[in-house]
């Protein structure tokens, strides 16, 4: 029987293989979404419960001014100092001072890391924005459950 | 054109023609046309993309339909956008899922939103979450019209919809 030689070297058809590759790049260019929507989640008390039944748990209240003041008050917590439970963060150039506010906010949760809960007080004149840049900051000196209470 | 100008000159007889790859014509010898095409680089190139935008892919859909003269407020710790009731303020006017409200109003929309969620689902307990968009500027004057409806409808949960920064 007489074999004969053939070569094992193959080329791939590369084609349909870019084929598939523009294919999948158009329909994922078409769909995509550009622009990231998250949400902020904020609890509202509807008034179900007997003020007995209400855990209470360390909160702190953000009283937020027209000026651009905002006004902190820390409740049901025996951790936290005398100096700490009612003070005042001051607008700087009648602007909210996120940093002071960021510092603020840092000193408490070390002085009582149970604080979880930020209640906001806004005023009518107060931005939509403003209040959303308060909720992240809560969020982001490790609150969880965040409120905003009505007029 | 380029014959019966002052290029004649400068291009087709210039310095340029003694230097062309394609056809010189000071060189006699025939070149070949066809030339192989490297295909590799351009499947690395093309599955990145992909890769990318896969990485990028939402499969969740739109949810919002956000206006041209609507900004969201911009958060960094925001969580993921859910499918709910959708309570807009676009210049100045309130829609519950796109039906134009006022501040009269929300609260019955609201209230016959949660019985078709209850006649639909008879065997579970009322979510009572809704989502609202509003535009960055707007005052909270507004939204608490918004928020005071809500709560009389029994939504306890408020997602408020943000722009990752």
């Amino acid at each position: 029987m007489k074999h004969s030689k053939k070569h094992l070297d193959f080329e791939v058809n590369l084609i349909p293989f870019i084929d598939l590759l523009s294919v999948s790049i158009c329909f994922l260019l078409i769909t995509a979404v550009w622009l990231n929507v998250g949400s902020m989640d904020v609890k509202q008390a509807v008034g179900g419960q007997a003020q007995e039944d209400t855990k209470k748990s360390p909160l702190v209240w953000v009283r937020m001014t027209a000026q651009g003041d905002l006004d902190l008050e820390v409740q049901q917590s025996s951790l936290i100092p005398a100096t700490l439970r009612k003070f005042r963060v001051a607008q700087q150039d009648s602007k909210v001072n996120w940093e002071e506010l960021e510092k603020a906010l840092v000193n408490l949760r070390q002085a009582d890391p149970s604080i979880n809960t930020g209640l906001i007080q806004p005023t009518a004149s107060t931005a939509y924005e403003e209040i959303i840049d308060v909720m992240d900051k809560l969020k982001k000196s490790g609150m969880t459950d965040l409120g905003v209470s009505p007029l | 054109m380029i014959s019966d100008g002052i290029l004649k000159t400068s291009v087709l007889t210039g310095t340029l023609e003694g230097h062309s790859i394609i056809s010189p014509r000071g060189a006699k010898m025939k070149r070949q046309v066809a030339a192989d095409l490297l295909l590799t680089a351009l499947i690395d190139a093309f599955s990145i993309l992909v890769i990318f935008l896969l990485m990028n892919f939402s499969s969740t859909g739109e949810i919002l339909m956000i206006g041209k003269n609507q900004e969201l407020p911009k958060a960094s710790l925001a969580a993921v956008l859910e499918r709910n009731p959708v309570i807009k303020i676009d210049e100045g006017k309130l829609y519950v899922e796109d039906k134009l409200v006022d501040a009269n109003t929300i609260t019955a929309e609201l209230l016959e939103l949660r019985k078709k969620y209850q006649e639909l689902h008879p065997n579970e307990a009322f979510p009572g979450v809704a989502t609202i968009q509003a535009d960055r500027r707007v005052k909270y004057e507004f939204l608490n019209q918004v928020i005071l409806g809500m709560n009389q409808a029994g939504y306890s949960d408020i997602k408020f919809a943000v722009v990752l920064k």
